[in-house]
């Protein structure tokens, strides 16, 4: 097992078949994410929903990377999870400060801000 | 006339289109029927439709049942399209997990639950990167989404909701139990979907013949001519390095073009060890290969990357030091709540009841 994880020889490149599946995956989970956030009216789950997303762009990126075999698609996750986390700390300390104001995690608490 | 033109236009991009592509295979014929896939995405849409949370009878299984057994049959003709190169088993267990996973993060009424589940999606995602040889990735992402993210998401939810009293200590908040338009938002979602899919199914291609099988290698050999040090040790752990031998760091003892390595020894002659002979063991690991694109070739991009950590850090704290007034805000409010409360005897009747 550790000889197949540390890849003793270059991965054999990956067929254009298969690349589908991986996509079609990511596109299933990006779309279930998507859904979510237009649906569901809690802050934290409207936000956990764009982690969702985040993440099927990762594997789209990840599988693209093995389809071209080389490694700047997993270079970029690496950027998207930096991002990912930035939002995360962001969103929530705003997520902590809307819930004091209104003592409530509704979306709809703040639909006046729309103007 | 007019069509006639258009013809000619359309024909005249095809061919600029071949030309920038340079012929790299021929297209794939369309994995999936059409017809099928969208009956299969119509079908996974009601059943989501059906799974979102909503008031009175909640039909959730047979949704749920639905949209898996949709997505499912997708898989499966995915996989009658090319029985030859089909995924191995662990890409449909880990992908069903992910897939169900995220369905139930959308669907699960209590966000407790819906970030449990999401930790679950990513660790199914990290067995996909393992499959899609990117080991560093996968762990990366258990390490920094299921370890330090989630775990920020889980003390938010817990800090940000309000203590349940005794005798409604599973009640669930109306924003949390019924979907805002879940038709409307199941429809656009699965529109995109379809959409997205037709393109991925009808687009892709075949990688090119030939090419395939040499890039790796060439790869792998213009990185290992960045790493002598390694190229050194490993020789010498298997035993081709004679003592007083040594690969010179300076200069370029692995040519990549020539495939060779050039060994020196301590009296400084060299000899040559062609690509044949190279040991098995000399390559280039996931990480190895991360780590030369991360911080060789794009130094600029990690750096901006730690500034954007460091502003999502003061931001967090700025935002939290406002929270120090906002509490003098909700004292206040509270007491007048309190006050009020306390005059109108209806609600002070219900407190006396619940206390």
């Amino acid at each position: 097992m550790m000889h197949l994880l540390a890849q003793a020889n270059p991965p054999a490149p990956m067929h254009a078949v298969t690349l589908g599946h991986y996509l079609f995956v990511s596109a299933a989970m990006f779309a279930i994410g998507l859904i979510g956030f237009v649906s569901r009216r809690n802050l934290i789950i409207m936000f956990l929903c764009t982690e969702l997303m985040f993440q099927a762009a990762g594997i789209a990126l990840i599988a693209f990377s093995r389809f071209h075999l080389n490694h700047t698609g997993e270079t970029f996750v690496i950027f998207v999870l930096t991002v990912a986390a930035a939002e995360a700390a962001m969103a929530l300390a705003l997520v902590v400060l809307l819930f004091r104001r209104r003592e409530s995690l509704s979306g709809e608490e703040w639909a006046s801000m729309k103007g | 006339m007019k069509g006639g033109r258009v013809g000619s236009i359309l024909i005249a991009l095809d061919r600029a289109r071949a030309r920038r592509v340079g012929q790299p295979g021929q297209r794939l014929t369309p994995l999936i029927n059409q017809v099928a896939l969208y009956v299969l995405l119509a079908l996974g849409a009601v059943g989501v439709c059906v799974a979102l949370p909503r008031k009175g009878v909640n039909p959730q299984p047979i949704g749920a049942l639905l949209a898996a057994g949709a997505g499912g049959l997708v898989m499966l003709l995915l996989g009658l399209a090319g029985p030859e190169h089909l995924p191995n088993i662990y890409f449909y267990v880990f992908g069903a997990i992910a897939l169900g996973g995220a369905l139930r993060v959308i669907t699960h009424p209590k966000p407790v639950y819906a970030a449990l589940y999401f930790i679950l999606t990513i660790l199914a995602s990290a067995g996909l990167f393992v499959l899609l040889a990117a080991e560093f990735m996968a762990f990366a992402l258990v390490i920094v989404y299921a370890g330090a993210i989630l775990i920020t998401y889980l003390f938010v939810i817990m800090l940000a909701t309000q203590s349940p009293t005794e005798e409604e200590a599973d009640r669930l908040e109306d924003y949390d139990a019924v979907a805002r338009e879940p038709v409307a938002a199941t429809a656009s979602g699965f529109v995109l979907l379809g959409v997205l899919t037709t393109m991925l199914f009808g687009g892709v291609k075949t990688l090119p013949a030939g090419a395939a099988g040499a890039r790796p290698e060439a790869a792998r050999d213009a990185l290992l001519a960045r790493m002598p040090g390694k190229v050194e040790s490993v020789l010498r752990t298997e035993g081709v390095l004679k003592d007083g031998e040594f690969v010179d760091r300076g200069g370029s003892a692995v040519d990549a073009a020539a495939g060779t390595i050039t060994i020196t020894d301590a009296k400084g002659g060299t000899r040559v060890l062609p690509r044949d002979q190279w040991p098995e063991r000399l390559s280039v690991r996931n990480i190895e290969g991360v780590g030369f694109d991360l911080l060789a070739d794009h130094p600029g991009a990690i750096e901006i990357a730690g500034v954007i950590l460091l502003m999502a850090m003061l931001g967090a704290v700025v935002l939290a030091r406002k929270q120090v007034q906002l509490d003098e805000e909700a004292k206040a409010r509270h007491a007048a709540r309190l006050a009020g409360g306390l005059t109108d005897p209806a609600s002070a009747g219900a407190g006396g009841a619940g206390a």
